[in-house]
């Protein structure tokens, strides 16, 4: 088991960033009924172990007991049937999925599975009807349609169910769903806070930090707890005890754009760009996000780029992101991009040294 | 009900040729259904079949259906204006097509060879000590008119062999459903019924069919195949076609039409080459038929111009020949229409006594295609098409003339002029859609552009990305109204195919290319393998607790994992890959399955 998983805290109490949250989430489950709520923060903040720890709190061990199970579901639209294989992950008081997972038939999904959690309601000790609990992840995924029909549902089935939504940008939440919910926003853990987790690991695990090393990781990280945790023990695999200036190594597919950015660097033609298009598929193939690819592939440029010419990279970049999310397959927008900043960089090489 | 089998009974003497039936193909095989009902020992059967006929006068191919259209017109032409006297006048009863079937081996318009090997196998077949070994089942393939039929026929009369045709039934009409039911005759799928009668065949041989004289020769046709659709329908035919091709004991034709391949959907046009090659391998012989030449296509039509006295330049028959692309009866309907056409229209110009301008009519009618009524609509291939934008090839030299009142263009964005019609025109006659033109241009174009032209290539790139804007749904939204996706789609073809012509502004000088199929279809597909693999091996592997999301598995987990050597666990992306990959060649995921296709020099042609 990896380390993310094996010391995630589990109960509200051990959390060590985002105490305060902790604190609070505690008080409004145990002190009254829970509202929907939405969780959006940045990757790697802690937003799903807050969940789980949040489900712990409210329903006991029993919350840890999940199957994850693939199923199909068959769901009627209108004129016809159509089957949606979904993996959801579930306890008896709770499922979760990732709802963007069925592509464009996400609305119906949504609504198929919280209507089937109304049909059979848990009944609590006291005998009366319970709720269930509905994790969503990635909502701002979900197409406008799939946010319309769940908000209908939020408001029709709300006696029998919860929804704790999670999401990077709630920006990408309909207003609608985002006012239906309490919101929690969780930040990024700060620096010091990644370095005190990674000692209390180190700790756990028996190992000895030098000084400063921790701090370096956590610098890497981009705070991104996960990374972190993640990035340490990779440390510990590769080489220990620690030296303070270890190398830590990023992950392979940067390694991979960074290789890319050189290619494209070095030589700026036609059939280059053919090279970088097969590179850029082995990436899509492993299924790095393009948007990821670009954003790793402008830092990488932007590194080894005259400050003149950064204005103008950036903006080209901005304007295929744009364009990348309003078309379809991606490599056509990724492509022009490398072919913009060849044109850009070849020229600016030709002004330059003739 | 298992008499109702269409075997046709036809001498292939040619006697009833001479019958002057006004009537389309479609009606005359159902015409000769009705003789063969004085001749089959199933009278009973064949009876119903003549009622069957008496209804259906709608007829089942596509062919027929032309030339009912043009039996129309001719009714019009010939009711609308007095008939000169002349040539025409005896003849006018029956359609050329018909009239002038090749009676002999010379009047064939296909190529000798053909006709010699075709001969060949018939002889093998037909000599008195047969070897057993011989399989008796002869494919003949080909484009619709190029004379397989005919070929067959012919070569039959000659070595005197009788010929049993087995005809596609005619679909059944709702109405006509309707009226049999309430008569007591129940329907009968059209594959029930070859089945059937393959079943016939095998159990009893051909004399359950023919009557009598075993002794004489013959020989089974079964013109075209009934039809089959979805997977169930194609299986059980090509069963009962195997079954025939291991047991028949009479020597068989399989007349087999070869659509081209921009009229069928792909699935179908593929399946037809499969069922081929599986007959192939169960023993049949094949011998596939090359559209015919325009030589002699023109040698056919001249014939029939000199005994028609029909006054058919040269220049016009040639053209004719061109236009009917190797389709023999076409071109021998496009003159017999022709003709009726010099009359009418030329008419006064003939009686003026002025053969200068009459000629000028002609000649001008002949060099103006529009004007041509009957000329095959020319459709290109997707590779055709894509070869065009590609090689981008402009007229040399020639500058660009503006006139003065224009605008004139900033030589950087000025092109030479295109040597090839407008590209909505070609996207026109190829057959794809849009986005796979577009997803072929952005693999392709790269080899065509100049080495050094990184930024034309920006400029492909741009247009090509707009196109793509424009082929995707906006907002995810599946269209409700297709006009509106119809127009946005060809608007994307558009942008896309003047962004590569536009974007290429010295385009190489032609070189061989080979067009490969767009890679961009197996990456998706082995992108969409992998990410439910990885969600998969994710919750496998440990304790789940919280659904992963997919981009950190990819991103953050999986580079971890491999770092740490659980490699066992987790396939290294390499591997997986690789194993993705040899399925997906495998797949029939591409709508045209050969990765390399098309030369240069057959891009050239067009």
């Amino acid at each position: 088991m990896l380390w993310v998983d094996q010391h995630r805290p589990k109960t509200l109490d051990k959390m060590i960033v985002h105490q305060d949250v902790a604190q609070n989430l505690k008080k409004l489950v145990t002190e009254q009924d829970c509202p929907h709520l939405l969780f959006y923060g940045p990757s790697g903040s802690g937003k799903k172990t807050l969940i789980m720890a949040l489900l712990r709190q409210m329903f006991g061990p029993g919350a840890d007991k999940v199957k994850a199970e693939n199923k199909t579901w068959k769901v009627d639209a209108g004129s016809r049937t159509i089957d949606i294989d979904l993996t959801t992950l579930s306890s008896t008081h709770h499922v979760e999925l990732n709802p963007s997972d069925a592509g464009f038939q996400d609305r119906y999904i949504v609504q198929e599975i919280i209507k089937e959690m109304a049909k059979n309601r848990p009944i609590d000790t006291k005998g009366k009807k319970g709720f269930k609990v509905l994790v969503l992840n990635e909502v701002d995924k979900l197409s406008r349609e799939a946010q319309h029909s769940l908000r209908r549902t939020m408001e029709k089935y709300s006696s029998s169910c919860r929804l704790i939504l999670c999401c990077n940008s709630s920006s990408k939440v309909t207003e609608a769903i985002r006012s239906r919910c309490l919101n929690v926003r969780i930040n990024s853990p700060s620096v010091e806070e990644i370095v005190k987790v990674l000692e209390t690991i180190a700790k756990k695990e028996g190992l000895q930090l030098p000084p400063g090393f921790a701090a370096r990781i956590a610098e890497k990280s981009n705070r991104s707890l996960r990374r972190a945790i993640l990035s340490l023990e990779t440390c510990r695999v590769q080489q220990y005890p620690f030296t303070p200036n270890q190398a830590i190594s990023p992950m392979d597919w940067e390694e991979y754009i960074f290789e890319i950015t050189s290619d494209i660097m070095k030589e700026q033609s036609p059939k280059r760009l053919f090279q970088v298009r097969g590179k850029i598929y082995e990436l899509l193939i492993n299924c790095i996000p393009p948007e990821i690819i670009l954003k790793r592939l402008l830092y990488e440029l932007l590194r080894k780029l005259d400050a003149e010419l950064k204005h103008e990279v950036c903006h080209w970049a901005a304007y295929y992101e744009h364009r990348m999310r309003l078309g379809q397959k991606a490599i056509f927008h990724i492509e022009a991009f490398i072919a913009k900043f060849m044109s850009i960089y070849k020229t600016f090489l030709i002004s330059t040294f003739g | 009900m298992g008499k109702r089998n269409t075997i046709v009974v036809s001498s292939s003497s040619g006697e009833d040729k001479e019958d002057s039936t006004w009537s389309s193909r479609g009606n005359r095989s159902a015409n000769s259904n009705l003789k063969s009902s004085k001749r089959s020992t199933n009278s009973k059967g064949a009876k119903k079949k003549a009622r069957l006929v008496g209804l259906k006068s709608r007829t089942d191919s596509s062919v027929s259906d032309q030339l009912t259209l043009f039996c129309e017109d001719f009714d019009e032409r010939f009711n609308g204006i007095k008939v000169p006297a002349g040539s025409l006048k005896n003849a006018h009863k029956q359609l050329w097509v018909d009239k002038y079937k090749p009676r002999s081996l010379d009047d064939l318009a296909v190529h000798k060879k053909k006709v010699e090997e075709v001969k060949m196998w018939f002889h093998e077949r037909l000599r008195p000590c047969k070897d057993d070994c011989l399989n008796q089942v002869l494919i003949v393939t080909g484009q619709a008119g190029t004379g397989k039929s005919a070929t067959i026929q012919t070569i039959a009369s000659h070595l005197g062999a009788k010929v049993c045709e087995w005809n596609t039934p005619t679909p059944t009409l709702w109405q006509e459903h309707m009226h049999m039911s309430s008569s007591g005759l129940r329907y009968t799928s059209k594959l029930d019924e070859f089945e059937n009668f393959v079943d016939r065949m095998r159990k009893y041989g051909s004399n359950s069919f023919i009557e009598g004289q075993s002794n004489s020769l013959s020989i089974l046709m079964i013109d075209d195949l009934p039809p089959a659709n979805g997977k169930l329908a194609s299986g059980r035919l090509l069963n009962s076609l195997r079954l025939l091709v291991q047991s028949a004991s009479i020597p068989t034709v399989i007349v087999v039409t070869d659509y081209g391949r921009a009229d069928l959907p792909e699935s179908s046009g593929r399946w037809l080459e499969e069922l081929q090659s599986s007959l192939e391998s169960a023993g049949a012989c094949k011998v596939t038929f090359n559209p015919a030449t325009t030589n002699s296509i023109k040698r056919v039509l001249s014939r029939i111009c000199s005994q028609e006295n029909c006054r058919a330049t040269n220049e016009q028959i040639e053209l004719i020949a061109k236009l009917s692309g190797g389709d023999i009866r076409h071109a021998i309907s496009s003159l017999q229409y022709f003709s009726l056409k010099l009359d009418t229209v030329c008419y006064p110009s003939l009686i003026s006594n002025n053969p200068s301008t009459y000629e000028k009519l002609i000649s001008d009618e002949g060099n103006n295609r529009c004007l041509m009524p009957m000329g095959r609509d020319e459709t290109l291939s997707l590779f055709h098409a894509l070869g065009k934008f590609l090689h981008n090839k402009r007229e040399a030299g020639a500058a660009f003339v503006s006139d003065q009142d224009a605008f004139v263009l900033n030589e950087k964005f000025a092109r030479l002029p295109l040597k090839m019609d407008a590209p909505e025109k070609i996207l026109f006659q190829a057959p794809e859609q849009a986005r796979p033109i577009t997803d072929f241009l952005h693999e392709n174009v790269l080899d065509f552009l100049n080495d050094e032209a990184i930024d034309d290539s920006w400029t492909v790139a741009a247009y090509l990305s707009e196109a793509d804007t424009l082929l995707a749904s906006p907002n995810g939204f599946i269209f409700r109204n297709h006009e509106a996706e119809n127009l946005s789609q060809s608007v994307a073809a558009s942008v896309a195919t003047r962004g590569v012509l536009f974007g290429n502004s010295c385009p190489v000088s032609s070189r061989w290319h080979s067009i490969r199929r767009p890679k961009l279809w197996q990456v998706d597909k082995s992108s969409s393998w992998n990410k439910h693999d990885l969600l998969k091996q994710r919750l496998d592997l440990r304790e789940a607790c919280s659904l992963p999301n997919s981009t950190v598995i990819a991103t953050e987990y999986m580079p971890t994992l491999k770092r740490l050597n659980y490699a066992e666990a987790t396939a290294p992306w390499t591997t997986m890959q690789d194993k993705q990959s040899g399925e997906d060649e495998c797949d029939a995921m591409s709508i045209h399955g050969d990765e390399r296709v098309e030369s240069e020099d057959e891009i050239e042609d067009w």
